[in-house]
């Protein structure tokens, strides 16, 4: 029948047939505008469950067209691209080695594992094979900004969100070069082309290392509310952006820092410790729980109910999930140090050394007594305190100051002394500490 | 910049250069004329050999009355056949990537590093742009002629064969000399631009010296100590001991000032005080005087250079003497005209690495585009080895096959000579291609040793021959990393004329002359209706 067509009627036949295979298509893959519902099936379906390119996070064009142009050819170009960043780890080419984590994460950008373990490199590993302390800022800088690229490429995705916050607390600010490092997120060392402020793309607000991670940390915390995180427990990975509030309070008076501020970050501290993250549900296996419900009875009754679980079982539970986080510590610790009475008691101690180490041993006497009495009015309201080890080695180091000063002046010290109960609980940490002591100071 | 400079010696020694080059040349030469004689002995009888022995006389008078005139004709007909072809379309995609280049380079980095970037862009674009389109033209082109039948027109002129090889090279290689020169003048600008205002385009001319290392009791040793780098290519020296490294450089003008450059790692085994760098301090020695001045110690800078000035009259501490004295550093320093700096590190428990071209003597700097036009002339003389590559297959074999071979000979001697020496070596394991293959198959383990048995030794004969062929190939393809001259210019370097410049050169004129008999030959015994 087709060769009684003429050559005119086949074009139109073909070309009815095209524009009728058009319509599935259409309707099947038709791309999505701004609003939503809009688009093809596909598109729509896309939108559900989360897969389009431009759901996952920034489309980078120049990504999309690298995976198109190699097509079945990526995994190759990988594998290249990576046996290649070996080689310039290995032969220190810094500066090679970054461009070429670039050109992997073109052709992975949605690869979560990939984001991490070439973040950690640039931030962790690369930092540290530079002697400068300037340039393993640098490189610090380089896997902070390199996880934040990756959570705007993969905004569902909260363990990215994670790492960047981790970067931003924990590697700048419990390095060895942690003074430096502080310094550096607020001036950086490159005075001329950040003009003696911070590196707008770490930290645009200007804040303190740690509030910026506070920050990262509560968007890791959102995206969790939606996709899973692989990295730890849920009750841990919640915690974070309290804890982070912790570590700003904890690094100021580390800093020497004893005024209101950090009082009140102390105070911020506590807030976010009990106010969010105590009241924050964690699901366990079939109900819902939170840290500070054994505080209020009728949230434990409302838990029984849904758990049809016996008191003591949800208690246990409770109790394990704070164990894991350290919770109770945290909440005296917050308490206790939100108090004037524990900011004096640092500043004293603090400053006790500080004159000490002037050869000013009469003020020194006088501050550090004051101080150790101070500690001994917080050990007695917080007595959990006690079992802390870096609130017990300060209380020590406070009195091997004060029985130095007595050596000095070639004077007996007296029988009776604030923390003399705490001296002679805590005997056995004192060789240790006194090895630490005398390093600094001299053997008596 | 991890380039070890290592000068190429024309003439030092019979292994080396020129002679090394006539000894292989003559005897492959030598080799093929005894197989040619004996082969044609056999089929022919005695006129065979009176044959080729004509044809060696045929080949020895076309060589010496070369017209430049007929091979300048022949150049000219090639270069209006590569216009004709849109080789000059080439430009187009090099000023679009010009244009947009900018955009996918990162302008965040720290100056240096731009600028390293943005030269190894530009020159790597002219190359990569060049050598294919030139690798293509010259494959293609004799084969192409014979097709068309064109070559009968030109040969039934009084054109001799080696006029034609010689003028398709010429051709192609002005087709290639005007298409890098003007993408290297256009790349030198996009440079200028693209570089940021803080950074300064430089060119180092550096003179490097000897290395050798003293131990922690200050005994001569080969090498330093390992850290525990994967890459040995730096050694360590041990802070606070006598260890030090022992640079000798050469030294025959006299100045007022001296530059020192080093480049020195340092590897830390306790954390020591943050913020402050590890100590180095260079000590100039008189081995003839037995003279040790020490100079002021600096605090490096890793992974970047550090700049050291040696005025020529210097004080110093004389802790024999008890005394201060001053001495003068060519005539009480320089010993037969050889500078000798012990480099030690102060740091206690610290240790600093170097290598040999780690520490040198920076004489006054050549302008950037000194050393920038030496790299695009590299990428000339590279494009010129691949064309007489190219013209010199193309006279035996069609063009797919003729592209195929001139590629492969490319491809290994830019990236796989290593892996390829490696293999015949022994040094890579898991054995020859079978072994190999058999090791795939069986999910063997190139550590597990294989079975005793005849199919393994068979597997291994097989191998063996093979790798036979694979050494032969390492001996025909040259290295040709010394074309690759922009990791020079972009580290802020010259191109050094004894490393780079002519290594490179004598290896093009190298496999030139061969691949012109060659090429003579070829195309003088083919059959040149075949299609």
């Amino acid at each position: 029948m087709i060769e009684q067509l003429t050559a005119q009627q086949r074009k139109l036949a073909y070309l009815i047939g095209m524009v009728v295979l058009m319509l599935p298509i259409i309707v099947l893959g038709m791309p999505a505008t701004d609003e939503e519902g809009s688009g093809g099936k596909l598109a729509r379906l896309r939108q559900e469950h989360d897969l389009g390119e431009s759901t996952l996070g920034k489309v980078d064009p120049t990504s999309a067209t690298m995976n198109l142009v190699l097509l079945g050819m990526r995994g190759v170009a990988v594998n290249l691209l990576r046996m290649q960043l070996d080689t310039q780890r290995d032969q220190k080419q810094w500066a090679q080695m970054r461009a070429t984590t670039e050109s992997v994460i073109l052709l992975q950008p949605h690869y979560i594992q990939v984001w991490r373990y070439l973040g950690w490199n640039l931030a962790y590993n690369v930092s540290a094979e530079w002697d400068a302390v300037e340039d393993r800022y640098f490189w610090v800088k380089e896997g902070a900004k390199f996880f934040m690229q990756g959570a705007e490429r993969n905004r569902l995705d909260p363990e990215v969100y994670w790492d960047t916050g981790n970067t931003l607390g924990k590697k700048i600010g419990r390095s060895d070069e942690w003074k430096q490092f502080r310094r550096f997120f607020k001036e950086d060392p490159d005075k001329d082309r950040y003009d003696g402020g911070p590196d707008s793309e770490i930290n645009p607000d200007r804040k303190d290392n740690y509030l910026a991670a506070k920050d990262w940390f509560k968007k890791a915390n959102d995206a969790e509310e939606k996709h899973e995180q692989h990295i730890m427990m849920d009750a841990l990975f919640r915690s974070y952006p309290a804890r982070s509030q912790l570590d700003y309070a904890d690094a100021l008076q580390r800093e020497g820092q004893f005024d209101e501020t950090t009082r009140k970050a102390w105070e911020d501290a506590y807030r976010d410790w009990v106010e969010d993250f105590g009241y924050m549900r964690f699901k366990t296996t079939d109900y819902p729980i939170f840290m500070e419900a054994p505080a209020s009875e009728s949230a434990m009754e409302q838990i029984i109910a849904a758990s049809g679980k016996d008191r003591a079982s949800i208690e246990r539970e409770i109790d394990f999930y704070q164990n894991v986080c350290n919770y109770r510590f945290w909440r005296t610790k917050a308490h206790a140090e939100k108090q004037l009475n524990t900011t004096r008691m640092h500043s004293d101690l603090f400053e006790g050394e500080d004159l000490f180490k002037k050869g000013d041993i009469d003020a020194a006497q006088e501050v550090l007594e004051t101080g150790l009495q101070r500690f001994k009015t917080m050990l007695e309201t917080y007595v959990e305190l006690g079992s802390d080890d870096i609130t017990l080695e300060e209380g020590l180091w406070g009195i091997m100051l004060w029985q130095k000063i007595y050596q000095l002046k070639n004077q007996v010290q007296p029988e009776e002394f604030p923390l003399k109960g705490l001296w002679e609980k805590e005997l056995n940490r004192v060789p240790n500490l006194q090895h630490d002591f005398n390093r600094k100071y001299g053997s008596s | 910049m991890n380039f070890d400079a290592k000068p190429f010696l024309l003439f030092s020694n019979f292994d080396n250069g020129l002679l090394h080059w006539l000894r292989v040349f003559g005897g492959f030469a030598g080799v093929i004329f005894a197989a040619t004689v004996l082969i044609s002995l056999g089929i022919y009888g005695v006129s065979g050999p009176v044959a080729v022995m004509g044809r060696v006389r045929q080949g020895l008078h076309d060589f010496l009355n070369l017209s430049p005139k007929r091979i300048w004709a022949i150049a000219w007909l090639t270069i209006i056949e590569a216009v004709r072809r849109k080789a000059l379309l080439v430009f187009v995609v090099f000023a679009f990537l010009m244009m947009f280049a900018g955009w996918f380079l990162d302008s965040d980095l720290r100056a240096d590093l731009q600028v390293k970037n943005a030269v190894s862009f530009a020159l790597t674009t002219v190359s990569w742009l060049t050598i294919p389109v030139l690798l293509l033209l010259s494959c293609w082109g004799i084969p192409e002629d014979i097709r068309v039948r064109s070559l009968h027109t030109v040969v039934t002129k009084p054109v001799r064969r080696n006029e034609i090889v010689m003028g398709r090279i010429l051709g192609f290689s002005t087709v290639a000399a005007g298409i890098v020169a003007m993408m290297g003048v256009v790349g030198y600008v996009w440079v200028l631009r693209q570089v940021p205002n803080n950074a300064s385009l430089i060119c180092r001319v550096p003179v490097y010296g000897t290395l050798e290392f003293l131990d922690n009791e200050g005994n001569i040793s080969e090498k330093g100590i390992n850290t525990g780098d994967i890459w040995e290519f730096r050694s360590y020296i041990e802070g606070g001991t006598k260890a030090s490294a022992v640079y000798k450089f050469p030294i025959d003008t006299p100045a007022d000032q001296i530059k020192l450059e080093s480049r020195f790692e340092a590897f830390r085994t306790h954390k020591g005080r943050i913020g402050q760098s590890l100590l180095v301090r260079y000590v100039l020695v008189n081995p003839t005087k037995e003279l040790r001045v020490p100079l002021d110690s600096f605090e490096i800078q890793e992974f970047n250079l550090n700049e050291q000035f040696i005025d020529r009259k210097i004080s110093f501490y004389d802790e024999g003497n008890k005394d201060k004295r001053t001495v003068d550093l060519f005539d009480d320093i320089v010993d037969q005209n050889s500078l000798t700096i012990a480099v030690q590190c102060l740091d206690s428990g610290q240790y600093l690495g170097m290598s040999r071209p780690d520490f040198f003597i920076r004489l006054p700097d050549r302008s950037f585009a000194v050393g920038y036009f030496k790299a695009v002339f590299g990428i000339f003389l590279l494009t010129v080895f691949v064309i007489s590559i190219g013209v010199t297959s193309s006279t035996f074999v069609k063009g797919p096959i003729a592209t195929l071979l001139t590629f492969s000979v490319l491809l290994i001697g830019q990236g796989f000579r290593e892996f390829m020496i490696k293999l015949i070596t022994g040094v890579q394991k898991g054995g020859g291609p079978i072994e190999s293959w058999y090791r795939l198959v069986t999910h063997m383990n190139d550590t597990l040793e294989l079975p005793d048995n005849i199919g393994v030794k068979i597997m291994q004969g097989i191998d063996n021959v093979m790798l036979g062929g694979l050494w032969l190939m390492q001996h025909l393809i040259p290295d040709l990393s010394s074309f690759v001259m922009s990791p020079y210019v972009a580290n802020g370097f010259d191109v050094p004329w004894s490393v780079a410049m002519l290594r490179s050169l004598a290896v093009t004129i190298g496999y030139l002359v061969p691949c012109l008999l060659v090429g003579y030959y070829s195309l003088t015994l083919r059959e040149l209706e075949a299609k």
